[in-house]
């Protein structure tokens, strides 16, 4: 089932208090946080989380595309390597 | 960066008119019959690759020299290798993941930051996994221009500007 519409999008305090923090600082920096269950919120848009996966935390630059989802859906808990092959990666 | 890599495998016969399992490890599975002539790690050469349909995880494909099912299954679990210039020139910033693995990492500095161990994506952009010097903990530095200034595949080397706190030390 769907969440409620009235109690708008879930996010740990902390997540928020941080996110805020560092935006303030204007410093470039990884914001570590553990809280995989929060919601990506339009004001994370340009922020770096390292965001735990349980053995590492994994860097995350927030984009536009990415508002709504939660950040545990970027930071896999499992990785497969595979071959390198013809794949190709993309500096942005 | 080799001179050949790893595009596929064979992974043994398909029907009994010597047709072949192919597995691609491309990015697009077809393209690797874009990438000959294929060679094995003990030197046999296929110069044509078709490619007939698809198979549970894997192509299906006719390739030249191979004629029967027995021919076949004997080279189950082949890698197939290709030239490393037969792969298409690049846009600038992007790179393959072939010319990326290995290279050495260095911060703005000069000092070693460790090597690049793979690349990864997980949705949130390319981010190279770096393993520092006499570390066994590998670290996931994002492939952004911010943070990976230089690129210099002919040098073979990187520099990088990590955010804060993202190598320990």
């Amino acid at each position: 089932m769907a969440r409620s519409v009235w109690k708008g999008p879930f996010v740990d305090a902390y997540v928020l208090k941080k996110a805020e923090a560092s935006r303030e600082s204007g410093r470039n920096e990884v914001i570590k946080i553990w809280s995989r269950r929060s919601t990506i919120l339009p004001q994370f848009v340009g922020l770096t989380f390292g965001v735990y996966n349980g053995h590492k935390h994994v860097p995350v630059n927030v984009s536009e595309d990415m508002i709504g989802q939660k950040f545990g859906e970027y930071a896999p808990t499992r990785t497969y390597y595979g071959h390198a092959a013809d794949k190709k990666a993309k500096r942005k | 960066m080799g001179d050949s890599i790893i595009v596929g495998r064979l992974a043994g016969a398909f029907g009994v008119r010597g047709e072949v399992r192919l597995k691609s490890f491309c990015a697009e599975p077809e393209a690797i019959a874009d990438y000959v002539p294929l060679t094995t790690a003990e030197g046999r050469e296929f110069r044509q690759v078709v490619i007939t349909g698809q198979t549970s995880g894997a192509l299906t494909a006719r390739i030249d020299g191979i004629t029967s099912k027995e021919e076949a299954d004997a080279l189950k679990n082949t890698d197939l290798l290709a030239p490393r210039d037969r792969l298409p020139a690049l846009p600038d910033d992007e790179f393959y993941h072939a010319d990326l693995i290995g290279l050495p990492v260095f911060d703005t500095g000069g000092a070693a930051l460790g090597r690049v161990k793979s690349v990864l994506n997980h949705g949130a952009g390319d981010l190279l996994e770096v393993l520092p010097p006499r570390a066994s903990a590998t670290v996931l530095l994002p492939f952004t221009r911010e943070a990976v200034p230089t690129v210099d595949i002919a040098a073979g080397r990187i520099v990088a500007d990590p955010p804060e706190g993202l190598f320990p030390g």
